[in-house]
This record gives structure tokens, sequence and C-alpha cells, in this order.
């Protein structure tokens, strides 16, 4: 809050568009924004480039790059490089592994995010956790909440909530991270986390991200019908959002529609999202049902 | 104090408000007599009669009057509705202090320098009585507003205070007559006896300048030259000195009780007036004027208005605010009323306290802002000295009772004011004019710097519009910066749209409407004061004024919807109500007429069909909805509004609407328009109208070209004959050239003299014989035979190719809207008329369709019951099989991968996922396969209903844990967090969560139904298979209490019998049927189908079944029984008609040809895979799920029914409950 007091954030804006998920506005932003010093600009161009991955342009991120960009950008370009191709993965992570094993520099920020984030898609937390705590700014703390949300911590992800409050209670993220923890404790708090969400959503503009926010405090509340309604407004927004899909998948079936309504998800899901983590663990577990099946077997057969 | 008006004229000496109109009396130095409407604030009339000052002036309560007393020694009595001076009283002997009706006599109370007070009857315009005492100036004289008292003030120091009962039984008791008062002399002789002076009160110590009664206490108050304020008791037999108020510095003017507070309100010549309250004797408030001296006060009898005269004119005013505080949410109205916050449901009307406010601030409460997420209120109080103004922040208790409403405790801290910007924050504009964010707690979250404001106001979430002296800014209080402003001065209130799209910022006389952004999208100045407003849903803003309730549309256009008596505060608008609080607080509701701005959104909005609508439907008829539509461009749809026909002609052909123009035209039948038509068709090329328009104007002219030009020769010709007709030579001639017609031309020219012209014509154009003939007729003397030019062309008209009978083609321009429903006017009509027909036969169909539902649909199974022996018979669609996704193989990601071990961070290990809880929490399987843990769930299975073989439960398993988790978003590209919606989410805790099901019984026994359809329609594989999907979800459910328990298990049942029903009946068709032995097999089986449990409807089709086969088998006594069972059930009458007749052939021999396996006497259970009777008392193994039976060789097998489970094994049972593991 020190840091920020007084004077105002220029990029609010763009920071802010691309937290909530609006990642076109950002862009748009981002390019109307006229930075006062050149570390603003880099810092500018993160969150294009970010907003840029968020929407899956890979291509443009890894061209715009040059290797004569400034470290934080060949941190972002090392996340789009990672997130476009399957194959690099393996190599890029153990190049990662490399640079972190030496000093890290602590004040990019940016590249500390985004080792993480990497981390993170790869499932080891441990390594994302440990290089999030190296950063300071806000966006490491939410993150660090994020990884141990998923790994079911909400403890520790209290008390890291708690030092974002500190830091600065009413920020976007801090709000967001706060919604995200309301919703693992649940009870009470998921009208809290509701709030939030829909806050935001007439505040700046309902995204995708903001409106699975709420449906899913609905469901959590057994809502169906309000959740219903949001998700359908995220469904007219975009049509193939993969957590849409997955939301609705849970949904229909708590409404009692007939079966083929949900397979129809299911299959739009297979269709555009193969790589979602939510089919990777569909298609394991049909697996682990065959395998189980044959422990079993009538007494007798036929 | 607030002032509400004000007026600038010579020095005000008297005042008097009207009781009920918005009018006060000012008697002026100057002799005039000013009458202004001080809400409209104009002047409407002035009085110019007296000579020099007017110092008593008064209005009548009932009738249109009022009397004033001068310095010319006259009273004069006015009708203001007359503009005139009635008459006048003369009597008094110098100047006349103050003059007043009496409430219900007809007297007017004067008092004069002659230090007499007289009593007049204005009817008899007599004087009644002199009250004779004071031996100075009688400065003021007053009635007592309920009593036989008068009270007088005079410059020998005395207050007065006077008994009139005697005059007033003397002259109003019945049988009274009117006493002589002839001139003073009676009086001195009588009137001692009519008005006897009950009290002196003596105490100031100089002159007495004003005395006034208590409206109902008997009180006196009265203002003197020592420059106090005496209170004074009276009481039957005495009267004393109460208190005094010493404050003034210079005489005191006038001094008047507040007609419904415990104060006094004063004035003086020190310049101020002041506020004095009566129990503490103390100065309240103190109002001063830089150069003018207060001469005098008067009080509104009814409203909370005073007003008082000065030097340079007179101001009315208000001591306080009348405006309540309120908030409006949804449907809820949140308003302060005597100390109570009420809450009023706009839907029921129920109006409840919902809590007691905190005492203690003398001054009401100014503004509130509620929170609906918390449900906490911020309640603002203004001090007179705004700097002492603070707030109060409350939680409304969620248990109220209305009668005795708790009185929380709420925090209250100092702030001008305060609103709410989130859900758990608030902003206070503290007194230093800075801004503070607070928290639920009432703490200082941050503070922000802002530009200069005065005010602060709600923007919706995270936003303030804060104002300054000229303008209003939108301000981002987490960004801490502006985002817009406007330029607007002085901004009281501000009221934004339901969806937050739309402000209306509402200033003393302005109200602009801006855009979430803060784009100004109109600017509205009212004369009046705007008072409040509110959004109705369809975006319309609907604001009051003093005395009007208006509306504004985002577009600018805003006008009167209807007047109003006092002002109101509206709170909500919908539909054709307003809801508002009157000044009383009491909520009220106001019908108002909206058609006018609905028609007007509606034609901004481009709704044609609803301004249609609206204009054949809503009497919306008048010069200025012509003109406005006119005005903005759309004169098509004013067309729809004309009945005059000259106007609806002029709109025709502003809208270029020939066709509705010719209508007017005909009706009306003038030259002008019918010129005028002319015209505009011509430019469209309409040329058919054109031609009726020159036919009525008798433009043979232009008719004649018209033709030519549209090569209409026949009418051409006929045109010529026209002008020969009318002799019109040149007309006739133009008309044979245009023609061609040569002979004609010549003999024309011949006729009119022309002789050389008509023989060279003739000749030129070869008519030799014509031209020999005319050459004959030439008198050779004196005319000379013209020379024939041989170098002569013909001048023929070329032919026209068509004669153009069509008019010119026009562009299709896509018809306006209303010009097709012009045209469309007739049809319209009829077409309503239909629907109307239709909508009962609507209503109808709505009541067959309940029905259908009452019956579970089975009527619909009886009509197309003819038709289901056929398909049954054909077996219907046979290939359809479930289609299992087979999903290619796929390794699951590597496990994460511990990295080196940093010194100093440890990085947590896993917690404990509310899944791993489910599973902890519950045996029912359901609850195991929504956790993903598939291993247990067919471990509870097997145990409990003994299932062995997983393939038909693989799809409900995934299904099932597909819905078991939602997902969000976290930071952007990242994987999604997972959210585990849970059944007792609102008091599970940490550790007790149960996963929400998503299946429900109700559900299975919805799609029940569909099975029965499948059933009905034949398509039994079909059947089979969803009745067994049902089947299979039983274990699946989780119930809450026995009755649900045993309606699974009925459920069960169902769709066990159906199974093994249908299942041998797609078998038995299968079988062959050549020898007599396979028939008799087909026959005994479609004999136990008929004992398996169904509904009615498959009942009747499988006995029929039965019967048919047994008949032809021969077996007619066993037939016979069929037959009876069938007609038990009611079949339709066809059915049951042709069974009765099987029936009775059966009678005729009641014998069965062939010995069966079948005794339908003896009760047996079916084996589901043999299909064979199991009688009672044999040896049966069941199935552990679906209850099958089946004959002992086949235990350990799989069940035929549900395909899953082991026939005869030994299990728990059903556990659908946790009530089943207590």
């Amino acid at each position: 809050m020190a840091a920020q007091q007084g004077d105002v954030d220029e990029l609010f804006d763009v920071k802010n568009a691309y937290y909530i998920g609006s990642y076109q506005q950002c862009i748009n932003e981002a390019q109307k924004v006229k930075p006062s010093t050149p570390e603003k600009e880099v810092e500018r161009d993160t969150f294009l480039y970010r907003a840029y991955i968020a929407q899956r342009k890979y291509a443009v991120v890894m061209d715009d790059i040059k290797a004569s960009s400034s470290p934080e950008l060949q941190a972002v370009k090392m996340f789009a490089e990672y997130r476009s191709n399957e194959g690099k993965r393996d190599a890029i992570v153990a190049e990662l592994d490399k640079k972190m094993a030496k000093s890290v520099d602590v004040a990019n920020t940016t590249f500390l995010l985004m080792a993480a984030s990497i981390y993170y898609h790869e499932m080891n937390t441990d390594a994302a956790l440990r290089t999030l705590h190296q950063g300071e700014s806000l966006e490491c703390m939410a993150m660090t909440i994020q990884v141990l949300l998923s790994l079911d911590r909400v403890d520790l992800a209290r008390k890291e909530l708690k030092k974002m409050q500190e830091r600065d209670e009413d920020a976007t993220l801090t709000q967001l991270s706060m919604a995200w923890v309301n919703i693992a404790v649940g009870g009470e708090k998921l009208q809290d986390a509701y709030y939030i969400f829909q806050e935001m959503s007439d505040k700046f503009s309902p995204t995708l991200l903001l409106l699975n926010g709420q449906a899913a405090c609905h469901m959590a509340q057994n809502k169906w019908e309000e959740a219903e309604g949001v998700l359908q407004e995220a469904l007219d927004k975009d049509s193939s959002h993969p957590e849409t899909l997955i939301n609705l998948i849970v949904l229909t079936q708590h409404l009692g529609k007939a079966p083929e309504v949900t397979n129809r998800y299911l299959s739009q899901l297979k269709d555009a999202h193969r790589a979602h983590p939510f089919l990777r663990d569909y298609l394991a577990k049909e697996n682990e049902f065959d395998r189980l099946a044959m422990q079993y077997a009538p007494t007798a057969t036929v | 104090m607030l002032t509400k008006f004000e007026t600038k004229s010579a020095r005000v000496k008297g005042l008097s408000f009207h009781p009920k109109r918005p009018w006060i009396l000012a008697s002026l130095h100057n002799g005039v007599i000013q009458l202004w409407d001080y809400r409209m604030c104009t002047l409407i009339d002035k009085f110019d009669e007296h000579d020099g000052p007017v110092r008593g002036i008064d209005f009548h309560k009932q009738q249109p009057l009022f009397v004033s007393g001068g310095d010319d020694y006259k009273i004069k009595v006015w009708n203001y509705k007359l503009r005139r001076c009635l008459f006048t009283l003369l009597g008094h002997l110098d100047y006349i202090r103050t003059t007043f009706f009496h409430h219900e006599y007809p007297w007017i109370l004067s008092a004069s320098d002659d230090q007499t007070i007289r009593i007049w009857n204005w009817q008899s315009r007599t004087c009644v009585c002199v009250l004779t005492g004071h031996n100075h100036y009688v400065m003021c004289a007053q009635f007592h507003p309920s009593e036989d008292l008068v009270v007088s003030a005079s410059l020998d120091q005395t207050v007065r205070v006077w008994d009139i009962s005697g005059l007033r039984k003397k002259n109003l008791s019945p049988g009274a007559v009117e006493t002589e008062v002839r001139g003073i002399s009676g009086v001195d002789l009588f009137g001692a006896s009519d008005a006897v002076v009950k009290h002196v009160l003596e105490g100031h110590d100089r002159g007495v300048n004003w005395a006034a009664f208590h409206p109902s206490m008997p009180l006196i108050v009265s203002g003197a030259d020592d420059r106090q304020v005496k209170i004074w008791r009276m009481n039957e037999s005495k009267a004393w000195e109460l208190d005094t108020c010493r404050g003034h510095y210079n005489n005191v003017s006038c001094a008047v009780f507040h007609p419904r507070q415990e104060l006094i309100l004063s004035n003086s010549e020190d310049k101020s007036i002041r506020v004095w309250d009566m129990s503490k004797r103390t100065g309240v408030q103190t109002f001063r004027r830089d150069h003018d001296r207060f001469w005098v006060l008067g009080a509104h009898p009814n409203l909370n208005l005073f007003a008082a005269g000065h030097d340079s004119g007179m101001l009315v005013f208000k001591l306080e605010r009348e405006r309540p505080a309120y908030a409006v949410y949804g449907n809820m109205l949140y308003y302060v009323k005597d100390r109570f916050l009420r809450q009023l449901d706009f839907n029921s009307s129920k109006d409840t306290a919902v809590m007691q406010l905190r005492s203690g601030s003398k001054f009401p409460v100014f503004s509130m802002s509620y929170n609906p997420a918390e449900n906490a209120v911020l309640l603002c109080t203004r001090a007179t000295n705004l700097e002492n103004s603070t707030y109060d922040l409350y939680s409304i208790p969620k248990e109220s009772d209305s009668q005795n409403p708790d009185a929380p405790e709420g925090k209250r801290s100092s702030g001008l004011t305060a609103v709410w910007v989130a859900r758990n924050r608030f902003a206070v504009l503290d007194r230093m004019h800075s801004l503070l964010i607070k928290n639920l707690k009432n703490e200082i979250v941050k503070k922000v710097q802002v530009p200069s404001c005065e005010e602060i106001f709600y923007a919706g979430t995270g936003s303030l519009l804060l104002r300054d002296a000229d303008g209003v800014t939108l301000f981002d209080v987490q960004q801490k910066r502006s985002l817009a402003t406007v330029k607007i001065a002085k901004v009281k209130y501000v009221v934004w749209s339901a969806d937050t799209s739309h402000v209306a910022l509402l200033a003393k006389h302005a109200i602009m409407i801006c855009n979430r952004k803060l784009e100004s999208l109109c600017n509205i100045h009212e004369n009046i004061r705007v008072k409040s407003g509110a959004w109705d849903e369809s975006g319309v803003f609907i604001y009051t004024t003093s005395n009007h309730i208006k509306y504004a549309l985002t577009s600018g256009d805003h006008g009167i919807i209807r007047t109003l008596d006092l002002p109101i505060y509206v709170t909500r608008v919908r539909g054709n109500s307003v809801y508002c609080l009157d000044r009383e607080c009491r909520p009220r509701v106001l019908t108002i007429d909206p058609t006018e701005y609905r028609f007007k959104l509606a034609l901004v909005n481009r709704k044609y069909e609803e301004v249609l609508h609206m204009v054949r439907n809503a009497k919306l008829v008048g010069q200025s909805i012509i003109a406005y539509l006119q005005k903005k461009g759309y004169p098509e749809v004013a067309l729809h509004f004309v009945k005059d026909e000259k106007t609806r002609f002029s709109l025709a052909l502003e809208c270029g609407n020939i066709e509705v123009a010719l209508e007017a035209a005909k009706a009306l039948d003038e030259r002008g328009c019918w010129e005028r038509l002319g015209e505009a068709a011509l430019l469209q090329g309409h040329h058919q109208v054109v031609e009726m328009c020159y036919q009525r104007t008798k433009n043979f002219d232009k008719l004649t070209f018209l033709y030519l030009i549209t090569g209409n020769l026949a009418k051409l010709r006929k045109m010529m004959k026209i002008a020969e007709i009318r002799k019109d030579m040149s007309g006739h001639y133009q008309g044979a050239l245009y023609l061609g017609d040569v002979s004609e031309r010549v003999r024309i020219l011949k006729n009119c003299g022309q002789k050389s012209l008509a023989y060279l014509t003739a000749a030129t154009h070869g008519m030799d014989e014509e031209a020999e003939a005319l050459k004959e007729t030439f008198d050779l003397e004196k005319e000379t035979v013209p020379e024939v030019d041989p170098n002569a062309q013909l001048l023929q008209p070329p032919p026209p190719i068509n004669p153009l009978d069509t008019n010119w083609p026009l562009l299709t321009v896509s018809k306006g809207f209303f010009e097709g429903a012009i045209a469309a006017k007739g049809k319209a009509g009829q077409m309503a008329a239909d629907m109307d027909v239709e909508a009962p036969g609507g209503e109808g169909w709505g009541e067959d369709a309940e029905l259908q539902l009452d019956e579970d649909g089975f009527m619909d199974a009886q009509d197309a019951l003819g038709e289901e022996g056929v398909a049954k018979e054909e077996g219907g669609g046979w290939e359809v099989e479930e289609d299992l996704d087979l999903p290619p193989e796929l390794e699951l990601p590597g496990g994460a991968g511990g990295g080196p071990e940093d010194g100093f961070f440890v990085p947590p290990t896993k917690g404990m996922n509310p899944t791993q809880l489910w599973c902890n929490n519950s045996q029912l399987p359901v609850d195991h396969i929504l956790a993903g843990s598939f291993e247990t769930a067919m471990r509870l299975l097997h145990d409990q209903v003994g299932v062995v073989q997983f393939g038909p439960y693989k799809q409900l398993f995934m299904q099932t844990l597909s819905r078991g988790r939602t997902c969000f978003l976290g930071l952007p590209s990242l994987p999604c967090l997972r959210g585990n919606p849970q059944r007792n989410w609102k008091d599970c805790g940490a550790k007790q969560g149960l996963p929400a099901v998503g299946l429900r019984l109700s559900d299975l026994i919805a799609r029940l139904q569909q099975c029965y359809q499948l059933t009905t329609a034949g398509r039994f594989e079909d059947a089979v298979e969803r009745f067994r999907a049902i089947l299979l979800s039983v274990p699946l459910l989780v119930v809450d209490n026995k009755q649900e328990i045993a309606e699974a298990q009925q459920l069960i049942t169902i769709c066990r019998e159906y199974i093994v029903g249908l299942t041998m009946e797609t078998e038995r068709k299968k079988l062959p049927k050549e020898t007599l032995d396979q028939q008799k097999r087909l026959c005994e089986m479609a004999a136990y189908f008929t004992h398996c449990s169904l509904q009615p409807v498959h009942m009747v089709l499988v006995l029929r079944t039965a019967l048919n086969l047994f008949f032809k088998l021969k077996n007619f006594k066993t037939a016979a029984g069929f037959a009876r069972r069938l007609l038990e059930l009611g079949p339709k009458p066809e059915v049951a008609q042709q069974t009765r007749k099987i029936l009775a052939a059966c009678e005729k021999t009641l014998t069965d040809t062939h010995q069966l396996n079948y005794d339908p006497h003896n009760p047996f259970d079916l084996c589901a895979a043999s299909y064979t009777p199991l009688y009672r008392g044999r040896p049966v193994e069941k199935c552990p799920l679906s209850g099958a039976c089946y004959c002992p060789p086949y235990k350990g097998q799989v069940c035929r029914v549900t395909q899953a489970t082991e026939i005869g094994k030994d299990v728990i049972g059903l556990r659908v409950s946790p009530l089943q593991f207590r």
C-alpha cells in the first residue's frame, strides 16, 4: 500500500483487465496507455504479451519478443513457448531447472511468475511455491494462494491472504484471492466470494473468469437455477470456453436435465480442449474404472 | 434555516399565508399589497389602493377574501378572484397596525394608533365593538384560535387579554338580532359589557410590538422594544409572566409560536430572526441579514413554512428539511420515520419497523445509504454547523418485532456524508473534506486524497461521485483517480438506474442525465425546484418538482405527467404506479398515465409495433403530440393521429404518402389540394394520380401534355375534342399537333380563318384535294396564294412505342413500418379479432395438457392404441445399442517431482481434499463416486447390492464423477481451481462435508414416463435400456426419509417388472411358431406377460395380445379369463366392444383345447432367465438389487434384469440414505 499511496498506478487499467480475465481489453488498454518510464513500458509489455498468451495467441508473443528484449519479456516468451509446444515442454522445464539452480534475479518478478506458472502446469507445486517464495509482489502472493489451494492447504492460503490484505486489501488481486479462499472455506463465506465476483462484474465487465467464479459460488451453495443464468451468460460470450463447459456438465446434471444434454457439453469439451486437465483426469478415471471392474466377476458364468 | 423564496420590494410590514394555496400576501410600506406564489416564485397580483403604508393583512380561511389596514385609516376587504376591493371600513382615527379575520365569525379585528381595537362585521360592514383601554398606540391585536379571547399589545408597555364572549352571545347566539352600533357613542354605552379586559400583562419595560396566542396551550408570546421576548401563561382567573428570552439587541418586531413544535420565532430591528426553544428558553438558531431590519413574521397554519418581512422585501423559509431519508434496494424501501428505520416491501405493501435508532441528535437523519450484502445502513445527520455532522453505522437486525423493534448499538463518528463503496467498505467525507475509506468495524482502512469536494454520492462499487463547486467527478476509490467530470452546479441528489447504466444528477433547478461514464446525455432546466426522482423499468427517469411529476427520456425529451398538491419524494416507479414518501413520511402510491412517455420512448427506440399499438389503443390525440411528431421527424406516425383531413393531407405530403394524400384530397376536394397533390405525385412519377389531379383542377393544358408524354393517344384525342367543345382554338390546335392529325389541323386553321396557313399545311402534307379546295376559296384579287416551300418537312410527332399505363417504376424502398401499417389497417383489425377468438382455444389446449400430466401421460398412450398393435407385431426398432465412447488410452501425467530442498523454505505437504472427507463421512456409493474413489464405490455396490459386473455402471460412474467438482479460474493462464459443491454446505464445517448429489428421486421417477411412452410405442429394446438405466441409478441416490427409501425400492420393482416382461416379449417374438409346441410356448409366454405388474394402459395391450393368441389356439376358457380381465380395465369403447364379442364367442365353448404350463389361479413368480413360472413354495433365487426371481440353477450368474448383479448373492441390501446406517 505504501508504494501505491498517493500516486496513481498508470497501468491500473491494463493490469486490472488482465486479472479479471478481460484480455482483449487488457491488450487495448496496453496499446493506449503511454507509460512514463521505460520500466513501466516493460511492465506494460509483459501484461500485453501475457494477455496474448491467455488468449492462446502464442505466436504473436514468440514472434514479437526478440532476443534483445528485456529479461522480463524473455520470461514471458519462455512461458509462451512452453504453452504452445507440447513437445518442447520437457526441454524448457529442464532449462528452467538449471536456471533456478543458479542464483535468480529476485527483482525480476515476471520471471518468477512465469517460472512458477510452468512448474504449476507441470504439477510441480513444490518448485512453484519455492519460486514464488522469492518474489514479493501481490501477484506472487496470489499465485502462492492458488497453488496452496490446489494442494488443499486452505490454512496456509488464509495466512498468505492475510499478508496480502495487509499490503493492500482493496487491490483486485487481493479481492480475487479472497474469493478463491472463501470458496475453499465454504459455508457462509461462499456468499462473500460471490459478492466479490459480482461486484467486479458490475464494476468492470462480466468476464468469463468472473462469471465462472459466480457460478462456482452458486453451485457450491446448491443454487443451481441461479448458476444456470450466470453460465448461460458465459456460454453466450464464448461457446467453447472449457471451464464454462465443465461447469455446465456439472450443472445440467444437478438440474436433472437429460443425460444427452450433459454429454453434448462433454463432447464439445473433448472436441476443443483435449489437453484440458479435466479431460486428462476424466480419461484416467475411465481407465481406472476398467481396471477396477476387472476385479469383479460373477461366481457362475452362463 | 432553509430559504425557499425571497422577494425584493419596499419595506414589508405585513404578511399572510394562504391556508391552502402556495400563496402569500405581503403588504408594503409604499401602499402596495403583493400576492405571491412562493412555489412558482411569481408575482400573481398587485393591489394598490391604499394611500401610504399598509401594515395589516390577512387571508380569510375559506372565502376568496383578504383584509388590509393602512396608514390611511382605512380597512379594506378585497376579493382576490375578482381582483378588486369589495368595500372599505371607516372608523379608525389613526394608523391601522393589524387587521385579522375571525376563524369562524364574520368578524375583522383591527388595532390602531387611535388606542382602540375594533371588531367589525364584514357581512353587515359595520363596526360591532370597540375595545378601549390601552393608553398608547395598539400595535397588534389577534383573536384566540379557538376561544372567545383577544390578545393585544400596545406601546403602553402592556399586553391585554380581552374576553369577547359577551359580544359573541349578543351577536351570534341563535335569535339574536344584530346589534346596532351607531358610531362610537353607542359603543361607549354598551361596549364595556361586550368585550372586557380579562388580564393585563405587565412586564415589558418598553412598548410592546406584538403578542400572539399559542395555537393550543394557554400561552402568549410577546415581543417588545425592551428587546425581550416574553412568554406568558394564563388561566381562567389570572395571567403571569413565565419566561423571558433575551438575545435581541434591538426592538423586537414580532414573535410567534411554532405551530407544531416547542419553538418560538422572533425577529427584530437588529436584523436577525431568532428561534428559541420554549422549554429551555435558549436560542436555537439565529439568522441574520446584513442590512435589513425585520418587521413582521408569519407562520403557515398547516405547513412547515414561515415568512419574514424586512426593509427590502421578504423571505419564505422553513426551519428544517422535510425530506425523509430513504434508500431503495430491489423491492424494499428503507426509510426513517420517528426515530425508527422502517422497511416497506413494494410488492406486498408490508411496512414494518425494523430497527430503533439511537437517539441523541436533535437533527433529523439527512441521508441514508443501504448495503444489501451486509444488511447494514449508514445514516448521516447534518448539523447546523456542518462540522458537527455525524453518521451512524447500524447493522439491521435479522429478525425484528415491528411493534417493538430492537435498538441495536450503532457506531457513530463525525463526518459529513457516508456512503457504501463496496460490500464491506464505505467512504466518509470528513469535516476536513478529505475522504476516508472505512470497514464494517468503522475503522479507517485508508485515506484518499481527493480533489476539492463538498459532497459525495454513491456511484456503484468502488466509485464515488464527488461534488465540487461547479461540477461532479466520477472518482475511482481503488485507483484513487478521477475518471470523468461533468459540469453541473450544486448537485443535490444522485439517482442511479437499476442497472447503473444511467445516472440522473439533480440540482436545485436542473437535471442532468449521464451514462455510466458520466458523459452528459441531456440537460433539463426547471423553473421550479426539482425534488426527487427514480428510474422506471424501461429506462425513463421519472422525477418530481414541487408541483409536478415529470418524465425525462435519456434523449432529453421531457414533459409533465401530472400535477401535485404537495411535494413528494419518489422512491420507485413501476408501470403506472409511482411509489413515494410524502412530507409526513407516509409511503404512498400514486397512479400516473405513462402513455405519453412510453410512446416517446418507443419512438426513440424504434419500437414501432408498440407505437402503433399505442396509437390505436391509447387516447393519445392532441395537437401537442402531432406537433411533437412532426417536429421530431415522424410525420408518418403523426398521420395516425390526425382526424382532421387538412392536416392529414399536409402530413401525408410531407412524408410522401401519395395514397393517403389522395384519400384526404378526395375528402377535401379543394383546388389547392389537388394542385399540391398533383405536384407531389408528378415528382414521384405517379402519373395516374397526376392525371386525376389535373382532371379535378380542370387543368387541360397540363393534362394534354401529360397524355402526350405518357403516349396515351386515345385520351389525347379526347382532350382535343374537349378543347374543340370548349372552343379553345389554340388548345385544339395544339392537340392536333401533338396527335399529328393534319386534316384536323387544316380544319382548325380553316375554321379560324387562317386560310393561308390551312392551305400551306394541306399542301405541304400532300393533301392535294384539300389544298385544291382551299385554293379555290382564295379571292385571288385580294389575296395571294402562298408559296409552298418545296423543302418543307413533315412535322409529325414520333408515335409512342408503348403507351405508359403504369406509374413510373419506383425503387423498391422497404416500406416504413407505419406506411405498411396504414395500408394494413383494415386487415389488422380482423386479425386481432381472430386472435381473440383463438385465445380461448389456447386455454382449452392448456387444460388438455394438464389433464395429460395428471394421468401420467396415459391419455396419449390410449389415443395411440389402435396403431400400436401393428407396431408391436413388427417389433419396433431393434438396432439401437448404447454406444459407449471408448477413449484412447492416455498416460497419467507424471507425478510432481520433488526439487532440491531449499534451506529456508519448506514446501507444504498436500492437505486434506474435501473429496477425501466425503469418503470418510459416507457409506453411500454415490458419495464415493463423486469423490472419485471408484475403488471404494465399487466395493460398496458389490457389498450392498451385489454388483459383480460393472460394465453397465461405467457411464453412470463417469457422469456422476463429472458433476462432483466445479471449476473456476484463478490467475490467467494457470490451470483452474476446483470447487466442491456440498449438499450440507451450510452447516458442515470443515470436516463434515458431503457432496451435492445431483441425482434426485423425483427426476428418476419423471424419467419413467419416457420409458412408458417407449413401451406404448412398442420400442421395447429402447424401453428396457432406459428402465435398466433407471434401475441401476437407484443405488446412486441419496434420500432423506423413510418414505423416499420406500419409493426408491418401489421404483426398482416397477423397472424390474417392465424389464422382465418386455425382454420376455422381445424373446417371444424371436421364437419360431411353426409347430404346435412352438405355438403353445408362445402362448404361455404371452400369458406370463399378463402377470407382470404393468400400468393399465400397457396391461390392456398385453391382455389383448394374449387374448388373441389364446383365441386362435382355441383355448377359449383361458381366453375368456383374459377377456374379463381386459374388460375390468375399462379399455376404449371399440376395444371393449370387440373384446365382448370375443368373450361371447369364448363362452359358447368354455374349454381349453390344449394343455399349457399356465395356471392363472395359482400365484407364481416368473423366472427372468428361463421365463417359466415358479409357483409358490418352489425354491427360488433372487437378484439382490432388482429382486427378480430365478430358478435355482441360475444362482451365481449375472442377473438378466440388471446385467450387473449376481443372482442369489448374499448382500447387505440397498443403502440410499444415511438413515439406514443408524
